[in-house]
This record gives structure tokens, sequence and C-alpha cells, in this order.
């Protein structure tokens, strides 16, 4: 399945929602940008992790919860979760 | 049937068979005549054909914050109209010309919007004429793959708006050889199309001479077209598009009447697959498909180069050894520098910055010879650059699109390679690391950021 903007945030909002156990109502988008990311793991490799070297547009999302904004980057294949408890996270596509 | 009948029916059926036999051949030879009678009825040619049998088509490629209602605008007002868009590559459209103008005169006419066009060619290749055009002495090293007007990187005359030569003198190049396919490039990616149109003439299939793969793990591997170390199966195919593009930049068949063309018009490209759909993949599976390589090669194939468009900051002492052994079996390794706009000396990017004599670390250049903004480099550890930015290559399902990385100036360097191992096959890798770096167009943009301080260029790296 391909991504849209749209259905990257709604995945994120989910994501966050069932991460922090808060319903998605508690969610508030800070911003959702147009990105070029450096690479296929858009920027936010996970452990061990080899990326192709190739610039990829996709979308940085910022959501805000419990006073805190949480950095999510997709792709039309993928989402991460940047920098989550000290490591990124892949939450969509393998 | 007595006997004196018997030998009249005898001589009067050879008669007949000869006389079928004379016939027949003078059917023939009055065929040939007509076949080889000077005639011109059959024969369209360009002067005898009227311009309502033929348009003159240009092919224009505007700037990206032009929309496509706006290019028809401006194509109407120019008493033009777009036949067609080529959506591999953004904003590129083909114009047809409605008021009697000659191609070349309608590409000027587009030339002179610079502030709107990145430019304007008469597109010989998909026009109708039966016959091809006249070229001229300076086009006869032209490869008639339609898309090559927009390969700056292999021929930049200025055409995307680029620095006229800032590019890897292909065309020079070709003079001396265009590949071989005696010599392999493994291409350690997300896989390759092998079936795309434009490659599958130059995709290495397993000779019968070379016994299937066969690992102690993993068994038996009927490696028809390759490896996937993601799944540990035969198949290499593609599910990104990252490993195609790659591979059409080393060898896209040339002059093919498709696509592009490759650094190498023939060569034989070795499909592995460690790459996931997404692009990434992990150490572990590189470590695998790199071994494959190396039992490959020590099976007898002329493998000579691996490509690796890929990376990160991890250091792997596993990933540095399994590249030292493919150094060791006289494969070199053509690594990308990586994309974080960052110094490798002060923060390595691996595979590309292990300290090791088989490794060549790519830099990416635009089409004016900068460096690409997005590209890193590094003093003592970046060892060459290469266009990178806005490269047009093959991609997945028959298409073709525009990419940009670190990622696209390694197959430029890999495809010199190989070009220069289809001249000299026996070259160590040293020698051809040393001929690589030693034959670079020093350029300002890259002094004290890279270690030769020069992009590639191919015609020299084939001199002796």
């Amino acid at each position: 399945m391909r991504l849209s903007k749209e259905t990257a945030l709604s995945h994120a909002r989910k994501d966050l929602a069932d991460r922090l156990g808060i319903p998605e109502s508690e969610i508030t988008v800070e911003s959702v940008e147009d990105v070029d990311f450096p690479d296929a793991s858009l920027g936010a490799p996970i452990e061990d992790e080899m990326a192709a070297q190739i610039i990829t547009s996709g979308w940085k999302i910022c959501l805000q919860a419990k006073g805190s904004t949480y950095e999510y980057r997709a792709d039309e294949n993928q989402i991460r979760l940047r920098s989550f408890n000290g490591s990124n996270k892949i939450i969509f596509g393998d | 049937m007595n006997r004196q009948n018997f030998w009249i029916h005898l001589m009067l059926a050879a008669i007949l068979i000869v006389a079928a036999a004379i016939l027949g051949q003078l059917r023939r030879w009055q065929s040939d005549i007509e076949r080889f009678k000077p005639t011109t009825a059959n024969k369209p040619t360009k002067q005898n054909r009227t311009k309502k049998d033929r348009e003159p088509e240009v092919l224009v490629r505007f700037r990206s914050d032009v929309s496509l209602s706006e290019i028809k605008k401006i194509a109407v007002k120019l008493n033009d109209i777009v036949e067609d868009e080529i959506e591999s590559v953004k904003n590129l459209v083909a114009i047809d010309d409605l008021d009697g103008l000659s191609a070349e005169q309608v590409a000027e006419e587009y030339r002179k919007m610079a502030d709107l066009v990145l430019y304007a060619e008469p597109n010989y290749e998909i026009s109708i004429d039966f016959e091809k055009p006249q070229l001229t002495p300076s086009n006869e090293l032209l490869p008639n793959d339609p898309l090559f007007v927009g390969q700056w990187a292999l021929n930049n005359t200025g055409q995307t708006g680029g620095t006229p030569g800032a590019d890897i003198r292909a065309l020079k190049a070709w003079q001396k050889t265009k590949g071989s396919r005696k010599v392999v490039v493994a291409v350690l990616d997300s896989g390759v199309d092998y079936k795309h149109l434009d490659l599958i003439s130059n995709i290495w299939i397993r000779p019968d001479d070379i016994p299937p793969y066969e690992d102690e793990e993993l068994g038996l591997i009927n490696d028809i077209y390759g490896f996937n170390a993601v799944d540990n199966l035969a198949d290499p195919m593609d599910e990104n598009g990252h490993g195609t593009h790659c591979a059409g930049i080393i060898g896209a068949e040339g002059n093919n009447e498709i696509g592009i063309a490759g650094v190498n018009w023939q060569v034989e490209i070795m499909p592995l697959k460690f790459l996931g759909r997404n692009g990434s993949g992990t150490t572990k599976d590189a470590i695998e498909a790199i071994n494959y390589v190396i039992d490959r090669k020590q099976k007898g194939l002329n493998i000579r180069i691996i490509n690796a468009s890929w990376g990160s900051h991890i250091y792997s002492k596993a990933l540095e050894d399994a590249i030292r052994a493919a150094g060791e079996a006289g494969i070199l390794f053509v690594a990308a520098a990586g994309n974080n706009s960052s110094d490798n000396d002060k923060f390595p990017h691996y595979p590309a910055s292990y300290n090791l004599p088989n490794i060549i670390s790519v830099a990416a250049l635009d089409r004016n010879d900068n460096l690409a903004s997005f590209s890193n480099y590094g003093f003592k550890t970046v060892h060459i650059a290469a266009p990178g930015k806005d490269i047009i290559s093959t991609w997945l399902d028959d298409d073709f699109k525009e990419a940009s990385g670190t990622s696209m100036a390694t197959p430029h360097v890999s495809g010199v390679a190989a070009l220069i191992a289809s001249l000299d096959p026996e070259i160590t890798v040293e020698k051809l690391k040393k001929k690589l770096l030693d034959s670079v167009d020093k350029l300002d943009s890259l002094k004290d950021r890279i270690k030769s301080g020069g992009r590639i260029n191919a015609s020299k790296a084939l001199e002796n």
C-alpha cells in the first residue's frame, strides 16, 4: 500500500496514542512538512540498518502530547518514529 | 506394367521434374531482377514528404515551477501544441509545431525563454522519418537512446541549464570502448529489475559451466540472475527501484533506441538484493551478498567491481572484513560517501570510510561541477566525485526516473572502472583504483574537500 501525507499522519497519530496509552483526541498536530530526507531510512536509521543513499521525498510530522513533541518521518513506503526513548523505530513498512 | 512402359514413365517423370525446377529457377531470377530494380517509389525521404506528413517535434523541458497548463498556454502562443508529456522526466514535453518552422527553429524559440525553459532540443529519434537524420560529425558518437539528451552527466552541453563540459567525458571515452560483456559488475543493492527493456541485454546470467551457488547454511541456490540475501533466495528482483537506477547508470544498453545509455553500452550487471522494499537492509545481509560475489569470482566469473550505493554511520568489523576479502579476490568496492552534507573525516560513513585499499569513496556533483549540497566530503577519506544530482536512469516496470544522491554518483565511477577493465582485463585492483584517481579533472569546488580534488574523467581514465 502506498502512503499519502494524510494516511501517514493518520497512522502516526494512532501509533502515538497506542504508544502513550492516550486517546487520539489528546494529540495535536504541530506541523506536517514536505521534506527531502538524505537517504532511504529517512535519516532515521534503526540499529544495524544500511540505507540507499538516495534523496527521498517525504513528510516530517510533528505531534504533541503530554507536553512533549514527537517526530515522525514518512514517505510513500514507510513511517518512522524518530528518537523515541533514545532510538528510532519503524512503525509502518519493513 | 511391362519393363518398356516402366522406363518410358520414369523418363517422363524425370523430364517433368527438371522442367519444374527450371521454371522455378526462372521465376526466382525474375523476382530477384524485380527486387533489385532501381526505384524510389517506395522509399519515403525527408525531401519528398510534405509538411502535412510530418510536423517537426521538439523536446522541451520547462523549469519545475512551470505548471502543465502554463506550458500548454506557452505552446499555443507559439502556434504549437503539446503532443506528449514525458512522465519520467518532470516538465519534459514533446512539442509539435503548427506553423512550418524547422525543429531547430522551434527549439530556438523555446531556448529564448531561459527563465521558463531548462532546455529544448529537436527530437530526431522519435520523429516519424523513415530515414535517420544525417548526423553531423560531432553527433556521430551520440547514442540513439531518446532520453540521452537529458543525460548531462555523460554529455553536458548546458542542455539542462548546467555548465557545458561538466560531465564524465563519456563521448570521448566511447571512442576507445563502449564496454564489454566479459566484465561483470555486481550491483549490491535492492536487486535489479532484470526484465527492464533497457537492461535485459546486459544482465548477467549464470553460465552453464558455473555451478549453482552452494552455502553451508543456505544450501543449494539456483542463482540464475544473481542472489537475494533478504530472503536467501535466488531471485534478486528489485521491489524498490534504487538498484535498478544504479544498474542503468552503469550499463543500460546503449544505442538501442530505448531510454538512456549507460556508461557502458554493454557490460554484465549482476543483480544482488540486500536492501528491501524500503531501500534499507542489514549489515548481515550485505555480508551474505558479498560472500556470494566472492564465491562466484572464485568459481571463475570475471567480477571486477561491486557497486555499493548505500551506507550508514555504523561501524562493522565483519563488513569491513568481508570487503577486504573481496579486495583480496580482485574486486574493487565503489561506495557512496553519504548524503548528510558532512565531513567523513570527522563523521565516518560506512562502508565508504573503511580504510581499505579496494574501496573508492564517491561524492556527488551537480550539473555545474559543484559539490552537491547534500553530498558528504572528506579531504582524507572521500576519494573522487561524480555527477549525482538529477540523474535520469532506469526504474521499475520499464520506467525511467530522475534521482539524486551519492547513490547516483557511485555507479558513474563503477561504470568507468568497468570501461577500464574492458580494455585491460587483467588490471589489478590497485592499478584500477589508481587509474581512476589519477585521471580526474581537478575542480576548484573540490579543492581541500576530497582526496583527488576532482571529478572522474572516463576518457582520461582509459588512456595508458
